[in-house]
């Protein structure tokens, strides 16, 4: 187990900036996920900590040491990768046993280790066969045993869900989830599914660019989002975003109009999240237009309504029917959170940003 | 009915031209392996004698002189072929201008005919006036003058040597395919596993290309199996019969000699040889492809 931390990184190829200079401490047993939109530099800076990538300038340390001239062998690292990278001519056993006969482990202590991680992914009835012989899941977890069966002090994971399908990834989620409380054992896991990163996570670090925008609980990173980016990226479906102007202590836009705290300003874009918004009857109601369209998801309707150029969602109940193009009236529900951004720069206004009324 | 049968109505130009050019004369090579036919006596093809024409082949000294040489020659040109090929390939295979312009040249060799390349490597190596000749001599002055094609060792090694030249590059690009088709993090993973550079090569890389070389093998045994041209511009197949491949005595025994069935029999003896091993690898290919990952 170890701290990694990378201070002043860049990386280019070329003339172009993959990842501009940064730094970011991962904690000791922590579960670090790089969460962003594909090409923000996530792998990247991934593959920058496992030295499968040089940097082009600063210290990578992994446990105090600095390794920046290690090469990946030397750093005490294991990696997941998106593909699994299977050794295909060699079976399941030969596979996980693979780390271990490189590092000059005795044969017997070898087998003994396979199978206690074998087991521990539920792997041992399948050790004899060979990678395109096992399904997607098994395959993973041939990646997973043979990540760990070395014990290393850092596990890297590059996508190791995106190729399974939807209910895999959910079981495989909660296996990976419990293996890290098992293990203790720090870890980066690159995606850029949001779902994985909250759930995940003990911290996310929100990428753009090959900048990150945000490092924070997955918690915070979903109650108190820093800027425009991560809003509209973190939750599903997404945080409503609505451009308009406070006047005199309200936010107003067309159809919308809710008090907020903040002092009168142009170019502000006011959040609210679907789950936060509730349907109402009445006709003063602070947000409102016609109804665009209902979705049913199963627990909830997602309701949608238009008003002027911009849609507002709000999550109803499952019961919820109207008549498409009948007038619609939101409000938010009491004590919940309402986001103000600055159009122009994208960032937050106000960290204790407004609360939204009890309409 | 008119359309369930026009398909086969399409396929008969093409039948029909197989047929005059291939299957055709591959019959009647066939059934002259059987007869007797001296061009210089006959003009037409003899009695059937049988497989006297076979026979014959097992205890005539041209021929196992010719087994013996081909034999030889394909050994050492497939397996310096392959590895050469596969050694450039783990070279070029990076991306980058100065890999795609070495990628680009080497395309040359193999667009140059066999023929011109005969000619042109006797007159490098004629220790008179040859540039390969000269430039050996001027970095190891005890071999000034040395006559290569006149000595039998070392005319065979010419053969080899301008035949490896003509095919490596094209099996460096077949090589260089079938390391494109390798996913990459199989790479990477063993280089975080801990294997060395060495060990990735032949622990990983080399298992994957399994296929891939066998194909490449198999297509250069056939191509070198069949090596005419260049002992024909080259060597003549001399000094002696020192470089008489069995492609070369085939083609002396039938345009030379004028014996077309016992020409023909020596053809179907070069057929039967390039069958069984296109058959062998066909086999291994396909329990190749059992193990292979989806």
């Amino acid at each position: 187990m170890a701290e990694i931390r990378l201070v002043d990184i860049e990386k280019k190829y070329g003339n172009f900036l993959a990842v501009p200079k940064q730094s970011l401490t991962i904690v000791d047993g922590e579960f670090l996920v790089l969460l962003g939109p594909s090409g923000c530099g996530k792998t990247t800076t991934m593959r920058m900590i496992a030295g499968l990538e040089d940097i082009t300038s600063g210290d990578i340390l992994i446990g105090g040491d600095r390794v920046n001239d290690k090469p990946p062998k030397d750093r005490d690292i294991a990696m997941v990768f998106q593909n699994y990278g299977l050794y295909p001519h060699m079976t399941v056993r030969q596979n996980i046993e693979y780390p271990l006969k490189l590092r000059g482990m005795a044969k017997a202590d070898r087998a003994a280790r396979v199978q206690e991680t074998a087991e521990k992914v539920e792997l041992d009835a399948l050790l004899d066969r060979r990678p395109s012989e096992l399904s997607g899941g098994q395959r993973q977890r041939v990646a997973l045993a043979r990540a760990i069966v070395r014990k290393p002090r850092i596990f890297l994971m590059d996508e190791p869900l995106s190729n399974l399908d939807a209910k895999l990834r959910v079981t495989m989620r909660a296996e990976l989830k419990h293996l890290h409380h098992e293990l203790g054992v720090t870890t980066v896991y690159v995606t850029h599914d949001q779902m994985e990163a909250m759930t995940l996570a003990s911290r996310v670090a929100v990428m753009r660019e090959g900048r990150i925008v945000q490092l924070d609980t997955p918690k915070r990173i979903y109650s108190e989002p820093a800027d425009l980016f991560v809003a509209g990226f973190i939750g599903s479906p997404s945080m409503n975003l609505i451009e308009g102007a406070i006047r005199g202590g309200v936010f107003t836009a067309q159809g919308v109009s809710l008090p907020v705290t903040v002092s009168d300003r142009d170019d502000v874009v006011l959040g609210v999240r679907p789950e936060d918004l509730e349907i109402i009857q009445r006709d003063e109601a602070p947000i409102q237009g016609r109804l665009y369209a209902l979705e049913l998801t199963g627990d909830s309707t997602l309701v949608t309504l238009r008003t002027g150029k911009a849609s507002v969602c709000a999550r109803g109940p499952a019961d919820f029917e109207a008549e498409i193009n009948a007038p619609c009236h939101f409000a938010p529900k009491p004590g919940v959170r309402i986001h103000l951004f600055d159009r122009t720069s994208g960032q937050r206004i106000d960290g204790d940003a407004a609360q939204g009324t009890a309409a | 009915m008119k359309d369930r049968l026009l398909p086969y109505w399409l396929l008969i130009p093409a039948f029909v031209i197989v047929l005059a050019t291939t299957i055709y004369p591959l019959a009647y090579s066939f059934v002259t392996s059987f007869r007797e036919w001296d061009l210089t006596k006959q003009r037409r093809p003899g009695g059937f004698v049988g497989v006297d024409n076979y026979l014959h082949a097992a205890s005539e000294s041209g021929f196992q002189n010719s087994l013996w040489v081909t034999t030889i020659f394909v050994v050492t040109s497939v397996a310096l072929t392959l590895v050469i090929a596969m050694s450039l390939a783990l070279l070029l295979r990076r991306k980058g201008r100065m890999h795609t312009f070495t990628r680009i040249i080497l395309i040359l060799p193999f667009a140059m005919s066999p023929a011109l390349i005969g000619v042109s490597y006797r007159f490098m190596f004629n220790p008179e006036f040859g540039v390969l000749a000269k430039g050996i001599g001027a970095v190891f002055p005890s071999l000034e003058g040395t006559p290569w094609l006149a000595d039998p060792d070392l005319a065979m090694a010419i053969l080899v040597l301008t035949d490896v030249w003509h095919w490596a590059p094209y099996m460096t690009f077949m090589c260089l395919g079938g390391l494109a088709s390798i996913p990459r993090e199989t790479e990477e993973a063993a280089r975080v596993d801990g294997a060395s550079n060495l060990r990735i090569v032949f622990g990983i890389i080399l298992p994957q290309m399994k296929g891939v070389l066998l194909v490449t093998a198999v297509l250069k045994t056939i191509f070198a199996l069949k090596m005419f041209d260049q002992v024909v511009t080259l060597t003549g197949g001399g000094p002696g019969v020192s470089t008489e491949t069995l492609a070369f005595f085939v083609f002396n025994v039938g345009f030379k000699w004028y014996d077309m069935g016992y020409a023909s029999a020596l053809a179907w003896i070069l057929t039967a040889i390039m069958m069984v091993i296109s058959i062998w690898y066909v086999r291994m290919l396909l329990s190749e492809r059992k193990m292979a990952t989806a």
